[in-house]
């Protein structure tokens, strides 16, 4: 019974990292037609802005705050640097191949993952270091036994869940958020409606750089820091979010949750060693079943 | 139209030509140098496996670096445990990596963009973890060790001394030609038109009566049987490895090959030689501003990172279609 | 007042637009009439900016809005309802509506939700269903629902596209009806495009004849309806 209590919150809180990430890469799939593999290279550096400002003594929310703030201004740069040009280019004939246009940012995105990674390796070295928590590590104290439930996986599920209530707020309640979904869903009547498409697409890319950086933030405790810590969680990220749906905000949430709980169940009753085995056969399954996830909706092809 | 006839000569003639060369060239540099041709030789297969992949077919793949793996570690198995010939092993290795390639393929057949390349990065990260999960076969973290081992007694006694590196560098000669002289014909061989009609319109293709999904296998099939064969090359150099086989590699394999230029064969072998001497190159630069060694360490990464940046943004089809596109119209404006 | 000069668009060296130019004077009902194939939608494609025009020029007021972007083209008065009632289906009645005035500046909030009362008012069907999925409504009231989109964003030019196509004859006619009204109560300029000659000119002040990209006639709409050598021609009755 431990086990499975064990699993259960393990799951629960490394699934609210994953969903997240997984929310992160929905939402610049959807308001960019991208699917960004940087994101968590983004994320691993603003999470050394946020060390280096803890090393100099600044308070955790500070550089919490910070790192929230750099992510969102990466994501904007990544979009207005990058993702701009490339899609405003029409002269190598190379563009002229259906299968180019879509591979072409992927390329771009390695591109920049590999920039980021070398530079953070430049400017603060490869060496790992830990990341502190803002509150206890410690298994809670229940009556007599200590649960295997920190007050930290509290926390990340607090500032999950409280993430997830802003967002919804936002593109439910909120003119930006209406904007972006309607261009998300028809592009050509948002645009006719006098709505800045490109502005909301910056928007996407800023608010998908915050999300990584918090996650970024939740997830060194107890993975540490290196330029390469992070990659393991994009393909999680990646996975929730097929499984959920690429283009579908509330999928890739559950998405997140459920790759969570199947990567704690096959740690505590199978072994670490076959996680990966175990995500990479639940991306097949997804892929091979139900392609668009469980919330996605089928992609109509044109002939 | 070109006959069967002479494009098999014309690809036969280009692949002497690189094999002599390379020969001689490693007849007259030192080892270190040899060493490095030995990269080159070995990792030109591997890049063209990308160059046939995703310049060919257009289907992306982050996990060729897995398939070299699947390569490496088959050719090792076979000589160590079965005793096998080197040479044997590595023709094997063509076919398991070949079979692994199916595999891959009909996963990956209906796969496109970034579903395709997450998949394949999934499959990436996944494979090396074999290893630790069955250490007592495939050697854990540490891997197995293997090599070319000594030149024959007749080939020393036509040359003189042959120093390891320069085995090593001879022993991935032939099967860098044989690579290439398959590429080239590959690509201008009706297969190759139809890779290129399915990469450029997959529905265009199908209406067209071309079977999609079998080309984009047998595609998958022979750009993994390719890197199979380079896995097994790398893999000798002394260790099969997961630490021999990182994502980094796969990487190394696109960026080389974007760079280059995704759609040539020429692209694939610039690309080669760019990550193979890159770090060598930047070293030379550091040390003469004294750079850290924090530095220096990550500066090729960058280096590569915005060059491939920079190609995909500015001219994706790499540096062999910019100089193409630089000599047309150098010729039109004469 | 809309004045178009010499308007030319092509796709891939096709010319969808050889050469247009006509007049479109403020507060009028201009109809532009011809046969399917005749560049009707891609002249109202060329003037949103959705399409790029190659040459000539189109001036509204004045202003050259030939190469601007769709959003300044919108910002600067002009309105498109597209062709094929175009709502986003999986957004609320409300939302689309809202949809529509989001560009419009903090200022002018209180004109926004008047706006909004008025196309409700101008189509109370609508105010019935504001919390349906607009994927839900009827062709004709998602119609209803596109040109209200199009209303709240006070434009100074409604461009329609076909907005009778696919709809019942009484729906239809409904909804000229209601563009008619509402472009003689507001002074709104409407550049009609339909497919449906009679009805078009039965409410326009002013005709244009489209054929093969070209305008062949433009004349007072009673004159052109009139004409019996014309519509034989080109609208074949």
């Amino acid at each position: 019974m431990t086990q499975f209590i064990t699993a259960f919150f393990s799951g629960s809180s490394h699934g609210a990292i994953y969903a997240l990430v997984s929310m992160g890469l929905v939402l610049v799939w959807r308001g960019a037609g991208v699917v960004n593999f940087a994101q968590m290279g983004q994320a691993m550096f603003t999470t050394y802005i946020a060390s280096q400002l803890i090393m100099h003594k600044y308070s955790y929310w500070i550089a919490f705050v910070i790192a929230l703030s750099a992510g969102a201004i990466l994501g904007s740069i990544v979009d207005f640097g990058i993702m701009r040009p490339l899609s405003g280019r029409k002269k190598s004939a190379i563009l002229a191949s259906e299968s180019m246009r879509t591979t072409i940012p992927v390329i771009a995105s390695l591109g920049v993952l590999g920039i980021l990674k070398a530079l953070a390796g430049i400017i603060w070295a490869g060496e790992e270091r830990g990341f502190p928590s803002p509150v206890s590590t410690n298994g809670i104290k229940f009556g007599t036994s200590t649960l295997a439930f920190t007050a930290f996986d509290l926390f990340v599920i607090g500032i999950v869940l409280i993430t997830l209530l802003l967002t919804t707020l936002f593109f439910t309640k909120t003119g930006m958020g209406l904007a972006m979904r309607a261009s998300a869903l028809n592009p050509e009547v948002t645009r006719l409606s006098g709505v800045r498409i490109k502005s909301v697409r910056t928007l996407s890319w800023a608010i998908s750089g915050a999300a990584s950086s918090l996650a970024g933030l939740l997830i060194t405790p107890s993975t540490n820091l290196s330029p390469n810590t992070l990659d393991l969680l994009l393909i999680v990220g990646f996975t929730a979010a097929v499984i959920g749906g690429l283009t579908s905000l509330v999928g890739s949430v559950i998405g997140g949750f459920a790759i969570g709980y199947v990567i704690s169940f096959v740690n505590v009753y199978s072994s670490p060693e076959n996680v990966f085995l175990a995500i990479l056969l639940f991306l097949l399954l997804m892929l091979f079943l139900r392609p668009q996830g469980i919330f996605g909706t089928k992609e109509v092809r044109r002939v | 139209m070109f006959s069967i006839k002479r494009i098999w000569t014309k690809s036969l003639f280009v692949s002497l030509l690189f094999l002599l060369g390379l020969f001689a060239l490693g007849k007259t540099v030192g080892a270190y140098n040899q060493s490095q041709l030995a990269s080159v030789a070995t990792l030109f297969i591997g890049v063209l496996s990308v160059t046939l992949l995703t310049g060919a077919s257009g289907q992306i793949s982050l996990g060729q670096g897995a398939i070299m793996a699947v390569g490496g570690y088959a050719a090792a198995l076979l000589v160590l445990n079965l005793g096998l010939s080197m040479w044997l092993a590595f023709i094997l290795a063509i076919v398991i990596a070949a079979v692994a390639g199916l595999l891959l393929g009909l996963a990956a057949a209906r796969l496109t963009g970034p579903y395709l390349a997450g998949t394949t990065l999934v499959i990436a990260l996944a494979i090396p973890t074999l290893a630790n999960r069955f250490e007592s076969t495939l050697g854990g973290d540490v891997g197995l060790s293997v090599d070319v081992g000594n030149p024959p007694a007749w080939l020393g006694k036509l040359l003189g001394e042959i120093g390891i590196e320069q085995w090593q560098l001879f022993v991935a000669i032939p099967f860098s030609a044989l690579a290439l002289f398959s590429v080239i014909n590959l690509s201008r061989s009706r297969t190759g038109r139809v890779w290129r009609a399915i990469r450029d319109n997959e529905v265009a293709a199908s209406l067209h009566g071309l079977n999609v999904a079998r080309n984009k296998v047998i595609a998958f099939v022979c750009a993994s049987g390719l890197a199979g064969l380079a896995g097994a090359l790398y893999g000798f150099r002394g260790i099969v490895g997961p630490s021999v086989y990182p994502i980094d590699l796969s990487l190394a394999l696109l960026t080389g090959a974007v760079i280059g230029g995704l759609r040539s064969i020429t692209g694939a072998l610039v690309g080669t030689v760019f990550i193979v001497f890159l770090p060598d190159l930047i070293g030379k630069v550091t040390g003469v501003f004294k750079v850290s060694e924090q530095v220096s360490n990550y500066l090729p990464a960058l280096v590569s990172g915005v060059l491939l940046l920079l190609t995909i943004v500015i001219n994706p089809a790499g540096i062999a279609a910019a100089t193409s596109q630089i000599a047309k119209h150098r010729h039109r404006t004469k | 007042m809309l004045e178009i000069k010499d308007l030319v668009t092509e796709f891939a060296s096709v010319q969808a637009l050889s050469g247009v130019s006509f007049t479109a004077a403020t507060g009028k009902i201009t109809t532009v009439i011809g046969a399917n194939g005749a560049g009707k939608s891609t002249l109202l494609r060329t003037i949103s900016g959705l399409e790029r025009a190659t040459r000539g020029q189109i001036l509204w007021n004045g202003l050259d809005v030939t190469k601007l972007s769709v959003e300044a083209i919108v910002r600067s008065g002009i309105s498109q309802v597209p062709e094929g009632h175009a709502v986003i289906s999986q957004l609320s009645v409300a939302e689309n509506i809202e949809l529509g005035a989001l560009f419009r500046k903090r200022k002018a909030r209180a004109d926004v939700a008047k706006s909004i009362a008025e196309v409700y008012e101008l189509f109370p069907i609508l105010f019935e269903r504001k919390s349906q999925m607009a994927g839900a409504l009827s062709g004709g009231e998602r119609q209803m629902l596109a040109i209200s989109r199009a209303l709240v964003a006070r434009p100074n030019l409604l461009l329609l596209d076909e907005p009778s196509l696919g709809l019942a004859p009484l729906i239809a006619e409904q909804i000229i009806n209601a563009i008619n009204e509402l472009c003689r109560s507001t002074g709104l300029t409407v550049l009609l495009v339909e497919q449906n000659a009679n009805t078009a000119l039965s409410v326009a002040d002013h005709g244009v004849l489209l054929a093969l990209g070209k305008v062949v006639a433009q004349m007072p709409a009673a004159q052109m309806i009139a004409d019996e050598s014309l519509r034989a021609a080109y609208l074949g009755y």
